[in-house]
């Protein structure tokens, strides 16, 4: 009995994906036949990011850009996680995405990116190494390289910070804020502890042991940079690993925060570009990634502190630089960690930080 | 119209709910238990045995019993204040309860941070009445994300009330004082038993409410996680959508069995007819 209800479902279920999927195709039909009779009409290319520093895009990158290329350039915007899983479930028509190296390799596992022709781009030669091929020749390229390093403010710790092992210091106890696990930083974090646990290689137990002796300390883990700024605002903490964009803000929340690159070696916070598979623009799609990798882009929205440049061509004043991550010698001393093993420990690495760190 | 083509009247709210709500849960529960061609309840003999998520269950059940409590505490004299003032004012009144629903739960969390964090309102006050020495923490913890909750469900309960409240006989109350009753006994023996439903409907809304609630508890609580931030983690930063699916089933169940448990107890508090 129950088993014929449950065919029955399962058969309503199909016949209503059928249904809905035609819905689907027909959509993009009428869409791609609107694209070939265009002619001199305008095309359209489907952008995904984060949205924010809006004012900054509209005017410095996409209406150039639309303007050059004759296009309509329409924003999705949203976190990396949304953003990517909206693309996985395959109900989107956006062209080109910008997310974190990291959930760009979750994209390129799950086969959503289509790959590139790198020499479509002019601008390649142009970046740092670093920025070149973060997940591999086959993907996007880097449009900005920033650090990951430590916040505080000197006067409520009442002490200096100048590794990642000082964020251990008894004086920062209930004032720290550390990344969660499933955010950008979180596996930065592990990698981290790690290291100062003393081990030459990567030691996932000694990892969490230190993860778990540093947990008491630990106001709250953040996932969004926005509570990491608000936090110091309200005084609920006054340390903790935050990229180096942020200072700014930081700073106008709270006079003398400072930022440090710890002895040991800041991370690399890599954001990328791709080009989504079943774009009907792809090639309008590079051409966007290049002007992304520009010097005139790079280089103005490294002047309005929106992106750390990853042109190597990019000149600031030691004012302008402030806050951005700036100059070969910072950005080639950056640590990457391997996406590809972050990935597929990043289930299990999850499961530990609930249950030995967080408990 | 003959009365036997009256159920066309359903039809079209019939099939937008099956087509949008009744196949998505039955293939979000039928994705937990069907895989790879066989029926197993493993995933959830799994989740029963696991101390951590049981643990996060426990923390959300005791939030989710908190609120209700708080709301009904809170809500149910101020229902019946209000269900006793001139229709004008009443609105106006309930208008204004209602306000914090109409505001995103993200703007009020962040209203409830510069409250309660440690340079805060609450905070504060506490320290300049020189009742606390140091600032106290409020913020990310439970407490914060009961606080958070009361104040978005309250008008939930507010509304319920009032309608009900509205509608109960005064001719009831007079006659019983009048039979010798006092206030108290009148209150006791007539307006809270013919309260009752309204409370049930009331406290089932804020209980699932707060049993589902996402926002406000990622917002203001800390290191304590609720089932849905945990089903969060797991559905989008994890892309484990069968565990996400079981924790969703997980707490359509608990959602079914609060409002059984809820009818029952409305059953004997109704008064005999």
């Amino acid at each position: 009995m129950v088993k014929k209800t449950w065919i029955k479902g399962l058969l309503a279920c199909s016949l209503a994906t059928v249904v809905l999927a035609g819905c689907g195709s027909n959509n993009s039909d009428g869409k791609s036949a609107e694209g070939n009779n265009s002619g001199g009409k305008q095309q359209k290319l489907v952008i995904s990011t984060w949205g924010f520093a809006e004012d900054f895009y509209n005017k410095e990158v996409y209406e150039p850009f639309e303007k050059a290329h004759n296009v309509k350039i329409v924003l999705e915007t949203g976190n990396n996680a949304d953003r990517l899983s909206k693309i996985m479930q395959g109900s989107s028509d956006v062209d080109v995405i910008y997310l974190s190296d990291y959930y760009a390799q979750q994209g390129i596992e799950a086969g959503v990116f289509e790959k590139i022709d790198r020499s479509h781009f002019k601008n390649l030669d142009h970046i740092y190494d670093i920025a070149k091929a973060p997940n591999g020749e086959d993907y996007g390229p880097a449009y900005t390289v920033g650090q990951l390093g430590i916040a505080y403010d000197p006067q409520a710790t009442g002490t200096t910070i100048e590794s990642w092992s000082d964020l251990w210091k008894p004086e920062l106890k209930g004032k720290l804020t550390m990344p969660s696990i499933t955010s950008t930083s979180g596996p930065m974090m592990v990698d981290a502890a790690s290291k100062i646990s003393g081990s030459a290689d990567f030691n996932e137990d000694k990892a969490f042991e230190q993860l778990t002796a540093l947990n008491p300390s630990v106001v709250k883990y953040y996932s969004k940079t926005s509570e990491f700024v608000n936090m110091f605002t309200q005084g609920e903490a006054a340390a903790g690993p935050i990229m180096q964009m942020y200072l700014s803000d930081l700073q106008k929340a709270v006079p003398g925060i400072e930022f440090v690159t710890p002895k040991e070696g800041a991370y690399a916070i890599i954001n990328t570009l791709n080009v989504v598979k079943g774009s009907r623009n792809k090639q309008l799609a590079e051409e966007f990634i290049d002007w992304q990798l520009s010097q005139e882009v790079q280089e103005k929205a490294a002047k309005a502190k929106v992106d750390s440049p990853a042109n190597k061509d990019v000149k600031l004043t030691d004012e302008e630089a402030v806050g951005v991550t700036y100059g070969a010698d910072v950005v080639e001393n950056l640590q990457t960690l391997d996406m590809a093993f972050v990935n597929s420990h990043l289930k299990a690495w999850t499961d530990r930080f609930n249950r030995e760190v967080t408990r | 119209m003959k009365k036997r083509y009256l159920y066309l009247l359903l039809a079209p709210g019939f099939l937008f709910l099956t087509l949008f709500m009744i196949i998505p849960l039955l293939l979000t529960v039928g994705s937990t238990v069907f895989r790879d061609g066989g029926f197993s309840i493993g995933i959830y003999t799994q989740f029963f045995k696991d101390a951590y998520f049981l643990d996060i269950l426990g923390t959300t059940l005791l939030v989710s019993v908190m609120t209700t409590l708080l709301c009904i505490f809170i809500g149910f004299p101020v229902a019946y204040y209000l269900s006793k003032q001139p229709p004008r004012r009443k609105g106006i009144m309930l208008a204004l309860a209602i306000f914090p629903l109409l505001t995103s739960s993200v703007v009020r969390s962040f209203s409830w941070m510069i409250i309660l964090g440690k340079n805060g309102l609450v905070n504060n006050l506490l320290t300049s009445f020189g009742l606390v020495k140091e600032p106290i923490s409020i913020l990310y913890t439970p407490t914060a994300m009961i606080i958070g909750l009361v104040h978005l469900f309250l008008p939930l309960i507010l509304i319920t009330l009032v309608g009900v409240m509205e509608s109960i006989d005064h001719d009831l109350v007079q006659a019983a004082q009048s039979l010798g009753a006092s206030k108290l006994t009148a209150f006791r023996k007539i307006i809270f038993p013919l309260s009752i439903p309204g409370l049930i409907v009331g406290s089932i809304l804020v209980f699932v409410g707060s049993l589902t609630a996402y926002t406000t508890p990622a917002l203001l609580g800390g290191k304590k996680r609720v089932v849905a931030t945990f089903l969060y983690q797991n559905a989008i930063t994890l892309n484990d959508w069968q565990a996400a699916s079981a924790i969703a089933t997980i707490m359509m169940i608990i959602t079914f069995i609060v409002i059984g448990l809820m009818n029952k107890a409305a059953a004997k508090f109704k008064p005999k007819e």
